[in-house]
């Protein structure tokens, strides 16, 4: 379980790391699918290594959001004019490093977390609080709605991973409750959007200038 | 059952009043506003008199405590009600009401379960319930405040996830039972056993998450525009009790870690985000030219002297804190109640073009008047005895040069108030005389009663409940 755990958790990490690294919305999306899919298998490995039954529940239920509703939902968010402008952003060295940064603190925060595990799955607990924080750098540089809310899936991508490697997941009426808790925000934010398109034509955050002192 | 009711009420009153039209809208509204309030005051009644109700095998339990935010909730959730009709047009009202309702639902879970798991859940449906409302006018503006609200909110609350996460990890590494191990009467007594480490750090991830909920500085920055850009009901429930709910959680979880690692780490911590807190308020009262705005930031300014409070410790400074609540979501929700009338008579927000308010409304000014000085701590208002305890804990507990910096800044929050206070009430008036006043005025009048009430005169058993609540929460 071990090995699976640590390769797993790193292959969501490395996914998060690239979205990082790529510019294009699709492309960003597409991979975050990807950790959404690596995230859903590692927590049908814990559930079968574990023997529990809520946790196949909940890997399905998270799949079936994250992989299927959630990206359907942002695809038509992007979709339709206008077209995303392209103005300059700050290199993706720069925030490759930020978020190189930011897997080195998550080490350093979950020491005594991993200390005080006795599970074989303690080791991918840092790598999963990494994914949280790259989530966040992503979130908070994120220009426009898209980057931000892709940002904060991927934040909670994170702390799903770290509940599983910890806990191996979290009872299943909060489970539920966090679930449709991320489905909810994502149609609430297709709604901004749409009004956003209709005041600002555009999606981009810089627009609101609305509320200052 | 009457637990059950309670929160029953509000979930199938938003339930029919998205169906309901016209008179059986209000009708419906006005019941179910009516019966939450009782059905919270009664459930408020049997802890008085010594029993904890709990409902559905334990996922409900009423103590002390959450009986005292169960009444805040009701109480400011029924002043909103009664003005609600005000700010939804006709066409709009299957859209407002239930949200309204939903929103009131939302806070009184959060405070009514045991298990930090549900009260997650629960604070978190706060801000979904909420967002539609800040947003209800579809305004650039509220739009704005609207986005920025969901998504600090969201991504705040979603690190209080990653500490109630820690909490679980730390509970069930000591063999605690799955589906139970979130409970937070069960937890407290088992907290000593739990690693130190882990659940430092875990309320470190907990007071950011819902201190963003609390409006703590630095992670305020939605505060002032959801507050000000709400409808006025809305808005005096977000800056009543909505931040209230954040503390609440805050002060629950921070038995747990005081049980496990000792209180000087959260402490600490409550110490610092709390006098920040009121620094940056104090700052921002100075500048503020929008007086819906000005009200948002001096939520600011008591949320961080209620931390202060809760950092202080003792029976003082946590029975102050929990005093302090109450008063200022009272105080609080009906300034935001009478800004909205204000708003509608003079057809702005700014202070600047709001002027000779008492001559023009003399009804409304002088309630405006009084509200604003019990906010600012004046005797003999609540608020100013709730300051008393929590600089008086301060002092005791030998602090000298943290109450001395709060009292500071709370002199210079007070300048400020005064000063746009000032610049409203009096002045020519471009706006015309008419006559204010009227049946909806009479909630008001009692709120501030109550203020007083709870500043001059204090019913009996107040001052023990206040006792029994810092003691249930290790004070």
């Amino acid at each position: 379980m071990r090995e699976v755990a640590n390769l797993l958790g790193f292959v969501g990490l490395v996914l998060a790391l690239l979205v990082v690294w790529r510019q294009s919305w699709r492309g960003r999306l597409r991979l975050f699918v990807a950790q959404s899919a690596v995230l859903a298998v590692l927590a049908i490995a814990i559930g079968l290594y574990a023997n529990r039954r809520g946790l196949l529940v909940a890997a399905l239920g998270f799949a079936a959001l994250k992989v299927w509703i959630i990206p359907r939902a942002l695809t038509r968010i992007a979709a339709g004019p206008p077209a995303r402008t392209a103005s300059p952003r700050r290199s993706a060295a720069a925030s490759l490093l930020t978020a190189g940064v930011l897997v080195v603190v998550a080490f350093t925060i979950m020491r005594p977390v991993t200390a005080a595990s006795a599970l074989p799955t303690a080791g991918g607990i840092p790598l999963a609080f990494g994914m949280a924080l790259i989530g966040l750098l992503v979130c908070v540089t994120g220009r426009d709605v898209l980057g931000q809310i892709l940002g904060f899936l991927l934040f909670e991508n994170g702390v799903f991973a770290l509940a599983l490697l910890a806990t191996y997941g979290l009872p299943g009426l909060v489970e539920a409750g966090v679930f449709l808790d991320v489905l909810v925000i994502v149609l609430i934010v297709e709604g901004i959007a749409v009004q956003m398109r209709r005041e600002h034509d555009s999606l981009e955050v810089d627009r609101f200038q609305e509320l200052r002192g | 059952m009457m637990l059950v009711a309670l929160l029953l009420t509000p979930v199938v009153a938003a339930g029919l009043l998205t169906i309901a039209r016209g008179r059986t809208a209000g009708l419906a509204h006005a019941g179910a506003s009516g019966l939450t309030l009782a059905f919270a005051l009664g459930v408020g009644s049997d802890v008085l008199v010594g029993t904890t109700p709990s409902a559905l095998g334990g996922l409900l339990r009423v103590d002390g405590l959450s009986a005292w935010m169960l009444a805040l909730v009701a109480l400011v959730g029924g002043l909103a009600a009664i003005e609600a009709p005000r700010y939804a047009p006709l066409g709009a009202r299957h859209r407002f009401y239930p949200l309204l309702h939903l929103f009131v639902f939302t806070m009184l879970l959060a405070v009514a379960t045991d298990d930090l798991g549900v009260m997650w859940v629960a604070i978190e449906g706060t801000t979904l319930a909420s967002v539609f409302l800040v947003n209800f006018e579809r305004t650039r503006a509220s739009l704005e405040a609207a986005y920025k609200y969901l998504l600090l909110c969201s991504v705040g609350i979603a690190l209080a996830f990653l500490g109630t996460v820690l909490v679980y990890f730390a509970d069930a590494s000591k063999g605690g039972q799955a589906a139970e191990a979130l409970r937070w009467s069960q937890l407290l007594p088992l907290a000593g056993e739990l690693d130190a480490r882990v659940l430092e750090l875990a309320f470190a991830f907990l007071l950011v998450g819902y201190g963003t909920k609390a409006g703590l500085v630095p992670m305020h920055t939605w505060l002032p525009d959801a507050h000000s850009e709400a409808p006025p009901p809305v808005s005096a429930l977000m800056s009543g009790v909505l931040l209230s709910v954040g503390l609440y959680a805050v002060v629950r979880l921070r038995a747990l870690v005081d049980a496990s690692a000792g209180p000087p780490a959260s402490e600490r911590m409550l110490l610092g985000l709390g006098l920040l807190s009121m620094a940056a308020a104090a700052a921002f009262l100075w500048r503020s030219r929008n007086y819906k705005r000005m009200l948002a930031y001096s939520s600011i300014e008591h949320v961080g002297l209620v931390c202060l409070g809760l950092g202080f410790g003792g029976p003082w400074g946590v029975g102050g804190a929990l005093l302090h609540i109450a008063n200022h979501a009272l105080a609080k929700s009906v300034l935001f109640l009478l800004a909205g009338r204000i708003r509608a008579a003079y057809g702005s927000a700014e202070i600047a073009d709001v002027q000779g308010l008492l001559a023009t409304r003399p009804v409304t000014g002088r309630l405006f008047l009084a509200a604003m000085l019990a906010l600012m701590g004046v005797p003999p208002f609540g608020l100013f005895v709730s300051e008393v305890m929590i600089f008086g804990a301060g002092f005791q507990q030998g602090f000298v040069v943290l109450p001395a910096l709060g009292l500071g800044l709370l002199v210079i929050a007070f300048a400020g108030l005064l000063r746009a206070l000032h610049g409203m009430l009096y002045g020519s008036a471009a706006t015309a005389h008419a006559a204010d006043g009227g049946a909806w005025l009479a909630p008001v009048v009692a709120a501030l009663v109550a203020l007083v009430v709870t500043g001059l005169a204090w019913p009996p058993g107040l001052a023990a409940a206040l006792g029994a609540m810092a003691t249930l929460v290790g004070h």
